[in-house]
């Protein structure tokens, strides 16, 4: 068992703020598919468990690990949040790449330019766009270029909210291609939020249904 | 060059009441609804400025350091609580914290000005030490306001960017490291404007209140290089320590932004 979360018991919603208790466990290689309509507190699970905002109770657990026992910065730079909307820095696609290399936590791992053209090219992204600036890509580019900064700094799990939204269908099965190959026989795992029914080449599906689970209080 | 102050007879003083019918003749003419506050503004002026002007007579000539310790730390007080006030970015803010980034630049800066470089006798001098750290605290107070509320600012239309930083394992410190620098730039930048045009565009008021004083122009520059130059450290001290005890205000104890940043202005 890589990754499991137990009991977890959050609040979400803004007009009407709601409760909901869930647990679920991945092994290395699985993908788990959060479902549900939308205002089911989908987001808010992946940024409670990537630490990004507390929640009243629950445990998680990473490779055997109490979340407690690690630091926060520690912990999300191994269980990455990707949001849906695409977020760049300042600077070329190039410099977007680099930067999460440059934070200390991530100090040794290696930012290895060949391995990102080469993911860049699997995901439909052309080479002329390495030193273009980053704010002027398109929105598809933008959360392509996202999801290669994201799979870069290798996290052991890798929470995606909605990471096809924006995609067009080439792109889209382009993406799970790549992601299956990242999963492939390694000690990772993927969370995804995801609307549609097309997972492409994913492998070790589960799922989890929010909207079933509705009710802990 | 012997020459003195030329005092304003309290008929004179009166006279100057025709300088406010101007301001508020336009007031009411363009109907720019800012009688009242002129009037109660100019109320103020006399009454404050008249209150102030006893109460330095009086504590410069007991002139006890516990004294002037206890008013520069109210005055401080006040400062801080002005200094929150005016960042309309910044809601809920302890003014504990601008208070000790306040006090503590003003006495470094004003204790090195008053102790090393002016050295009166004594050296706690209140007629010295007053409006030394008078000038030290206003300029340090709006300096400190304008970083407060340029890092607030921007850490909130920055918010995605800083909580992109953290999903990649940053520390509070990396995810703003870039907003705190453009904070106490915010800060400093009045100052250092200040120190290009000073002289050219307009005389400041010490150097004015010297020379209206009676004081040689020379004597007055002097006075005025030094008072330029303690002003710039003091609002750069200040600025760094409020920004520096700030900026983890932002965050919670895991390291996640406070939900606050993350939503709209109310």
């Amino acid at each position: 068992m890589l990754f499991a979360f137990k009991n977890i018991t959050y609040s979400f919603g803004f007009a009407q703020i709601r409760q909901m208790t869930v647990s679920a466990t991945l092994n290395s290689g699985q993908v788990l598919i959060i479902r549900g309509p939308s205002g089911a507190g989908k987001s808010t699970l992946l940024r409670v468990l990537a630490r990004l905002q507390p929640c009243a109770d629950g445990e998680v657990f990473l490779q055997g690990r109490n979340w407690s026992q690690i630091p926060g910065t520690v912990w999300r730079s191994k269980v990455h949040y990707l949001a849906q909307k695409p977020v760049l820095f300042d600077g070329t696609v190039a410099d977007n790449l680099v930067r999460p290399f440059e934070i200390r936590v991530n100090s040794k791992k290696k930012f290895d330019p060949h391995l990102a053209k080469k993911k860049m090219q699997e995901l439909l992204l052309a080479d002329d766009l390495w030193e273009q600036d980053a704010r002027t890509l398109s929105g598809g580019e933008a959360a392509r270029l996202a999801l290669i900064r994201a799979l870069l700094t290798d996290p052991e799990i890798i929470m995606l909210d909605e990471p096809t939204a924006a995609l067009d269908e080439r792109s889209r099965d382009a993406f799970y291609a790549v992601l299956s190959r990242w999963l492939a026989g390694r000690d990772k795992a993927a969370i995804l939020i995801s609307h549609n029914n097309e997972y492409g080449h994913l492998s070790c599906i589960s799922f989890l249904d929010l909207a079933a689970s509705r009710g802990g209080e | 060059m012997e020459t003195s102050t030329i005092p304003i007879s309290n008929f004179q003083l009166a006279f100057s009441i025709i300088l406010i019918l101007i301001a508020g003749g336009i007031s009411s003419f363009l109907k720019l609804g800012l009688l009242k506050p002129l009037i109660w503004g100019t109320v103020r002026t006399f009454v404050q400025l008249t209150l102030v002007g006893y109460a330095l007579t009086y504590i410069f000539k007991i002139n006890n350091f516990l004294l002037i310790t206890v008013i520069v730390t109210l005055m401080c007080y006040i400062a801080s609580r002005t200094s929150v006030k005016r960042a309309p970015n910044v809601h809920d803010y302890p003014s504990v914290l601008s208070f000790v980034s306040l006090w503590a630049s003003t006495f470094l800066v004003g204790s090195i000005v008053t102790v090393l470089i002016i050295s009166p006798e004594p050296w706690y001098s209140a007629r010295i030490v007053i409006p030394i750290f008078g000038m030290i605290l206003g300029n340090t107070m709006n300096g400190i306001s304008l970083s407060l509320d340029r890092l607030y600012g921007e850490t909130r239309s920055r918010s995605a960017e800083i909580e992109t930083l953290l999903t990649f394992g940053a520390t509070p410190w990396e995810a703003v490291r870039f907003n705190v620098r453009e904070a106490i730039r915010a800060g400093m930048t009045p100052t250092i404007n200040s120190l290009m045009v000073v002289g050219l565009v307009s005389l400041p008021g010490m150097m004015t209140g010297q020379i209206l004083g009676g004081a040689d122009p020379r004597e007055a520059v002097r006075y005025q290089i030094v008072v330029m130059l303690m002003i710039a450290a003091a609002v750069a001290i200040g600025c760094l320590m409020l920004v520096g005890l700030s900026y983890k205000r932002l965050f919670n104890s895991d390291g996640a932004l406070q939900p606050f940043v993350l939503k709209s202005r109310k």
